[in-house]
């Protein structure tokens, strides 16, 4: 139980994929200029990562180590290719807003990330868990981006309209660069408000 | 460990598990292709009974009716068309096009009135623009606007305040929006030789 609150913790904030790893990056910039699109990203790769850290873990006493990465790909995009089946034949709209960012799950850095630190090592029930909350923790901060971006972009919070016809939109916070600036507020409120054990030490001896 | 030297284990395992998995994926694959065919289709039938200026109903299956009822397909070597036909005779012709965007492709369909001087209506189908700029050529304002639209005389499709501007481009997405009117220009002159040809003028 204490290993499923410590997992737990540190996929949300202790040890978050995306601020605290700075995992993750290209798809949090990608598609957060909608709720929808970051909520269908996050799960699908809560789905991804949550599956190929079980099987990884599963496969971990039977995997020569030198192969080991050959395996965990050839694991990490049968699931991708699984999902990007699934929302085409199911949820097509979204399945062509997301294009091609799906494949490029298979890029995300924290599965294989997951595969590596965590389910090399662990039991498949709590890699499972792993890979899904570090899946959520991925979710919240591509949620956190989008809900600003969204509603300063579009005026709108899963394309409903909630700013009224009066608002002018923020074209900046849709493009790219929006998305830099969310990530780098998002990224310096947290190390404020998580600091880290060796840092917060750091900080103590300067001041 | 001593598996870690051997050669065969590794080979043999790399085997055994990428053959599990093409099976599993393949299984998977051969269990949605049916399904995928049947949402594109769908979906090309939905932008087709949209650009004739057709309500499409919100059932699925009722969609497919609707347009098998109303919709001919004809196939030619050079181009694919659509026709809508009512009691009272051929209402239009609808064709789909592609051309170059800012960033990719953009693709979808137009129709015409059997004249070939008025567009029906326009629609498209994927395009990969910038999401809120050039993107917003999916908004139905400005889809709306070709409505109608009187292209009796080339060049078919002027920005205003151009004198002879007969639509309102993007504020934001200048690129985006003249890549429609090239693609839309280009495509209304090959389809006028293309009903010439085929006779399809009344």
């Amino acid at each position: 139980m204490t290993e499923i609150i410590r997992v737990f913790k540190a996929g949300i904030y202790k040890d978050n994929p995306v601020f605290r790893q700075i995992l993750g990056i290209c798809s949090s910039l990608a598609v957060t200029n909608l709720l929808t699109n970051s909520l269908v990203m996050g799960v699908g790769l809560m789905f991804v990562t949550a599956f190929s850290s079980f099987t990884v873990s599963l496969l971990r006493s039977y995997t020569p180590k030198h192969i080991r990465m050959m395996v965990q790909t050839l694991i990490i995009s049968a699931y991708v290719i699984m999902l990007d089946l699934f929302l085409k034949a199911y949820m097509p709209d979204m399945s062509k807003a997301l294009g091609p960012y799906v494949g490029l799950i298979i890029t995300n850095c924290i599965i294989m990330g997951r595969a590596e630190a965590f389910a090399q090592k662990n039991k498949p029930f709590i890699s499972f868990f792993d890979g899904l909350i570090m899946g959520l923790g991925y979710t919240l901060v591509l949620l956190f981006i989008a809900f600003f971006r969204e509603l300063l972009g579009f005026g709108t919070l899963f394309g409903v309209t909630v700013l009224g016809s009066g608002w002018v939109n923020w074209t900046l916070m849709i493009m790219p660069p929006g998305a830099f600036f969310m990530l780098g507020i998002v990224i310096w409120a947290t190390y404020k408000l998580f600091p880290h054990e060796d840092d917060a030490g750091k900080a103590g001896a300067k001041a | 460990m001593a598996k870690k030297k051997k050669i065969l284990y590794p080979v043999l395992f790399m085997i055994g598990l990428t053959a599990l998995y093409t099976f599993i994926l393949a299984s998977i694959n051969q269990g949605s292709l049916e399904i995928i065919k049947q949402q594109e289709a769908l979906a090309e039938q939905k932008s087709i009974l949209y650009v004739f200026g057709i309500d499409a109903p919100d059932s699925n299956d009722a969609t497919t009716d609707l347009y098998t009822s109303k919709i001919e397909t004809v196939e030619t070597k050079t181009q694919s068309y659509y026709i809508y036909k009512t009691s009272d005779g051929i209402k239009g012709y609808a064709f789909p096009f592609s051309g170059k965007g800012l960033w990719g492709s953009i693709s979808g369909h137009i129709a015409l009135s059997t004249d070939f001087k008025t567009v029906l209506g326009l629609n498209f189908t994927s395009h990969s623009e910038t999401p809120g700029l050039g993107g917003r050529i999916d908004e139905d304002w400005f889809k709306d606007q070709f409505r109608n639209l009187d292209v009796s005389a080339s060049p078919y499709v002027v920005f205003r305040p151009s004198d002879s501007g007969n639509v309102d481009a993007i504020t934001g997405a200048t690129l985006t929006s003249k890549s429609v009117s090239t693609i839309l220009n280009d495509f209304m002159a090959d389809i006028d030789t293309f009903a010439q040809k085929e006779g399809l003028y009344d």
